[in-house]
């Protein structure tokens, strides 16, 4: 699994990914002046666009990365040759996605390092109201890493099920819209404005509500942005949620990958 | 290989031709055609996924980039109304997706009052956000001043300073002072708080907004105070700013920045033609303005 | 031991609209440790089917199978052996060298003997030069001699290809064909399929024919060949003996010395008594045999 893992990187490194994500990084630097235009919070707003632009990459990392990377493998032939070796299916899966996984932490990290020094830098030009909370922020940006690799999981399972390439792709965005409104979609159901609506339509989205992942829990970024307290015990049920999750996920993967025929 | 050529070159005159007729139609468009509406805050909030605060900002930069070219044509005296409707919906619409967002309170106050005049709405708004950014003074000074100046509502306004005071400090303490309180201190109430705006400032656009309209009530203040000046010694209150002039209580003579004439009402208070606005500015009641903010 | 043990092995494939192909049907076949099996067969012929399920790439419908006594499809399968699939392809941003080193950690094998090995195949199948470029630039022929390196890494005992010689040249082919004498030596199996008879006639021990899902033929190569024999090219001297006599026997060319007969294997020894009855000189006695090709299109012609 660890060899997996191994090549996973370096096939990542290799396809020029992370120089692409560097160039994109680029952006950092317009981010001191274009958070000038903010009358009152010139700090807070440059903290919004960074970590946006972080979640933007990781968003599309998981997307791209997560959801072609079995749908290559097996579009290029290379399942024949790897899975003839003494590797099990499982392992297979897991190192491919623990290899996606820990590049998605390795890019949250360079660029939390960026997105430090230009935060720090506006601070330093326009000090901001109330003093930023670093570690909020770092937490912010371990919580995004967090959704993008349940995010990843998501695309593996389908990817697993899937012969083309776009059913992941689209799958894992769809997926990841809506695990973005499930818990307002939750919250309007059980409220009364949702008096006139079937029972039987309300019933579907709160199956739905358990089934797909809830991605409201991991946004951090308020809590960052404006210094806001964390609750820790919300902390520790997210991290409680994501380990559960993502092993639920990751075993269906497992156990219909190693169904697959590889014809 | 010519053929090429040519057709590149035809392109590239094409595009000389027709790039600038192009920006001129893109620079002239009306402001709501440039951004469209916000359609309905929770299919917004959908759309935002999980980048709120992105698309929040997004938002009052828009209104703020617009607001900050129309003061830049108004000074070449091309005044053109700004579409205050659509303005306010979007703040709202901001403030929905990201509650904590100073910049859209903070905009919405600096035009809801003075140009548009729907302070119950402003002050709505105030509360909404006061209720988010608890540790933040200036929601409630400037939910004080609204009820002071505006609304008149002496009990509320020292309700909200008193908040205001707490979370600031020492800062506001002359505000509170009860002098301020009452219909004479008006226009020094408006000073302290316009002084406090200005100094406040970095946006150029709002700046001169603000200092514009504080050199208005400073102007309105100097003439309070001939016009005291006056009755002190002449035992009767004027009827025309010109006698404060001819009678040397007055000099140089007041200037309304906004292009209005200063008079005396009846009871001796200070009031203006222009009304602290630029004239061709039409007050669009606003009346639906905060419609998108279904109120909590 | 047999290193390879299949049993009524079946595989249905279901295509797009619930179409049904039947790849196999019902496969038995034993390869014994030390033996060099070649697996011929028509296109289409259920060659690789075979092979991805012995691999557990794919998964039979019915049947059996098991390599060195373990089950099919798990890993301790797949442990001990060199599998080459049909027209490979590796992770082609990987150099020759890192794929091997990867395979050779898949194995297990110790960071010395890893190094040493990558450097002796890669010398060995001439991709010495070019072992530090990625795959990606490299052509079918080089493709095919990584795929044949990162099965000989780890020095297993069986040898499972799928249509090695493919995309090689003659002298790749050469090589490959030594490499498979050289394990023969050794005391390995190899078991691998081909279209080209004349590979298996040369290095293989015995040789499997499947035919459209099915064995149809199995048996040494050198039962085959002896077989093989159908009759005899039996010349004689035009100018003795008296020739009216083996009338009864074909004749299949005239010249002005000489008259050639074919005699089927069953009438060789009354041919000869004729022959010495009525003094015709026999100048020359050649064995007829069908080569290893015609048996194989016979076999399948049958099937047809
Ligand atoms: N994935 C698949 N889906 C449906 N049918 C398949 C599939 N793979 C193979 N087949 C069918 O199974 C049969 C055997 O195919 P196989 O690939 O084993 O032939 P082969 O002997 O290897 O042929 P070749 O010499 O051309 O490589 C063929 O009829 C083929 O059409
Ligand atoms: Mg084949």
């Amino acid at each position: 699994m660890t060899t997996i893992i191994g090549i996973t990187l370096k096939g990542i490194f290799r396809d020029r990914v992370f120089q692409g994500i560097m160039v994109t990084a680029c952006a950092f630097v317009l981010i001191p002046g274009l958070a000038t235009l903010s009358m009152r919070q010139v700090t807070e707003l440059s903290l919004t666009l960074t970590l946006s632009l972080i979640s933007f990459i990781m968003l599309m990392l998981s997307v791209f990365l997560g959801g072609t990377s079995l749908w290559k493998d097996i579009e290029r032939r290379y399942t024949f040759s790897v899975l003839g070796l003494p590797l099990s299916r499982q392992g297979y899966l897991l190192g491919r996605f623990g290899g996606t996984a820990l590049f998605l932490l390795l890019v949250a990290v360079v660029l939390g390092i960026a997105a430090g020094a230009v935060v720090a830098f506006t601070a330093s030009v326009h000090p901001p109201d109330r003093p930023i909370v670093w570690g909020t922020v770092a937490l912010c940006i371990l919580f995004d890493v967090l959704k993008y690799i349940l995010l990843i999981a998501v695309a593996f399972l389908i990817s697993t099920v899937s012969t083309s390439f776009f059913l992941p792709v689209f799958g894992t965005i769809a997926t990841f819209l809506a695990g973005g409104v499930t818990q307002q979609v939750y919250e309007y159901i059980h409220s009364p404005a949702s008096k006139n609506l079937s029972p039987i339509m309300k019933q579907l989205a709160t199956g739905l509500y358990y089934l797909l992942p809830n991605f409201s829990a991991f946004d951090l970024k308020v809590n960052a942005i404006y210094g806001l307290p964390v609750p820790a015990n919300g902390l520790f049920l997210t991290v409680a949620y994501f380990v559960v999750y993502v092993g639920l996920l990751l075993s269906f993967s497992a156990a219909i990958f190693s169904r697959r025929e590889m014809r | 290989m010519i053929k090429t050529a040519s057709v590149t070159l035809i392109g590239l005159i094409l595009y000389g031709i027709l790039i600038l007729p192009f920006t001129t139609y893109l620079h002239n468009k009306p402001f709501v055609e440039k951004l469209g509406y916000v359609p309905s805050v929770p299919a917004f909030k959908t759309i935002a996924a999980d980048q709120k605060e992105l698309v929040a900002a997004s938002l009052v930069l828009k209104v703020l980039i617009y607001f900050g070219g129309l003061v830049e044509k108004s000074e070449s005296q091309l005044a053109i109304p700004p579409d205050y409707m659509s303005m306010s919906r979007l703040l709202h619409g901001a403030v929905k997706l990201d509650p904590y967002n100073m910049d859209a309170y903070y905009f919405a106050q600096s035009f809801l009052t003075w140009d548009v005049k729907q302070y119950k709405l402003a002050n709505d708004l105030l509360d909404y956000g006061m209720k988010y950014r608890t540790w933040d003074w200036c929601l409630p000074f400037f939910a004080g001043f609204n009820s002071a100046f505006f609304l008149k509502d002496y009990a509320a306004a020292a309700g909200y300073y008193q908040r205001a005071g707490e979370l600031s400090g020492s800062d506001l303490s002359k505000l509170l002072a009860g002098r301020y309180m009452q219909e004479s201190g008006q226009t020094e109430l408006a000073i302290g708080y316009l002084s406090a705006m200005v100094k406040g400032e970095h946006n150029p656009a709002l700046k001169k907004n603000y200092q514009i309209r504080l050199t208005a009530f400073q102007e309105a203040h100097r003439i309070e105070v001939a016009r005291d000046h006056y009755r002190e010694s002449r035992g009767a209150i004027p009827a025309m700013i010109g006698q404060l002039v001819s009678g040397g209580f007055l000099s140089p003579p007041p200037r309304d920045p906004y292009g209005g004439e200063f008079y005396l009402e009846g009871d001796g208070k200070v009031a203006t033609t222009s009304k602290y606005a630029f004239a061709k500015v039409k007050n669009k009641s606003l009346k639906n303005a905060g419609d998108v903010n279904e109120r909590h | 031991m047999n290193v390879i043990d299949i049993t009524g092995l079946c595989k249905q494939f279901t295509g797009k609209r619930m179409t049904k192909v039947d790849a196999l049907k019902g496969i038995d076949l034993k390869i014994a440790q030390g033996e060099i099996f070649g697996f011929l067969g028509p296109n289409g012929a259920g060659k690789s089917t075979t092979i991805k399920c012995l691999m557990g790439l794919i998964r039979p419908t019915a049947g059996t199978a098991a390599i060195m006594g373990e089950q099919i499809g798990s890993v301790a399968s797949r442990a001990k052996i060199g599998f080459l699939p049909e027209n490979p392809a590796f992770y082609d941003y990987l150099t020759a060298e890192e794929y091997l080193r990867f395979v050779g950690k898949t194995f297990k094998m110790p960071e010395a003997l890893l190094t040493r090995r990558a450097d002796e195949t890669l010398k060995q199948l001439e991709l010495w030069d070019a072992r530090k470029r990625p795959m990606r630039g490299y052509s079918k022929g080089m493709v095919q001699r990584v795929g044949l390196a990162q099965t000989m890494i780890h020095d297993p005992d069986l040898y499972i290809l799928d249509e090695p010689m493919s995309g090689l040249d003659p002298i790749g082919r050469a090589l490959v064909k030594d490499i498979i004498l050289d394990l023969k030596k050794r005391g390995k199996s190899v078991f691998f399929s081909t279209h080209i008879t004349d590979d298996v006639e040369k290095v293989c021990d015995r040789v499997g024919v499947i035919v459209k899902g099915q064995l149809e033929a199995l048996d040494s190569v050198e039962n085959i060949v002896r077989q093989g024999i159908e009759g005899y090219m039996v010349q004689t001297r035009l100018s003795r003996g008296n020739h009216e006599a083996l009338g009864g026997f074909a004749v299949a060319r005239t010249n002005e010395t000489f008259i050639e007969y074919f005699v089927p294997v069953a009438g060789f020894n009354e041919f000869m008594a004729l022959a010495g009855q009525h003094s015709v000189e026999v100048t020359l006695v050649e064995t007829k045999r069908k080569d290893l090709e015609s048996f194989f299109l016979e076999i399948v012609g049958k099937g047809k």
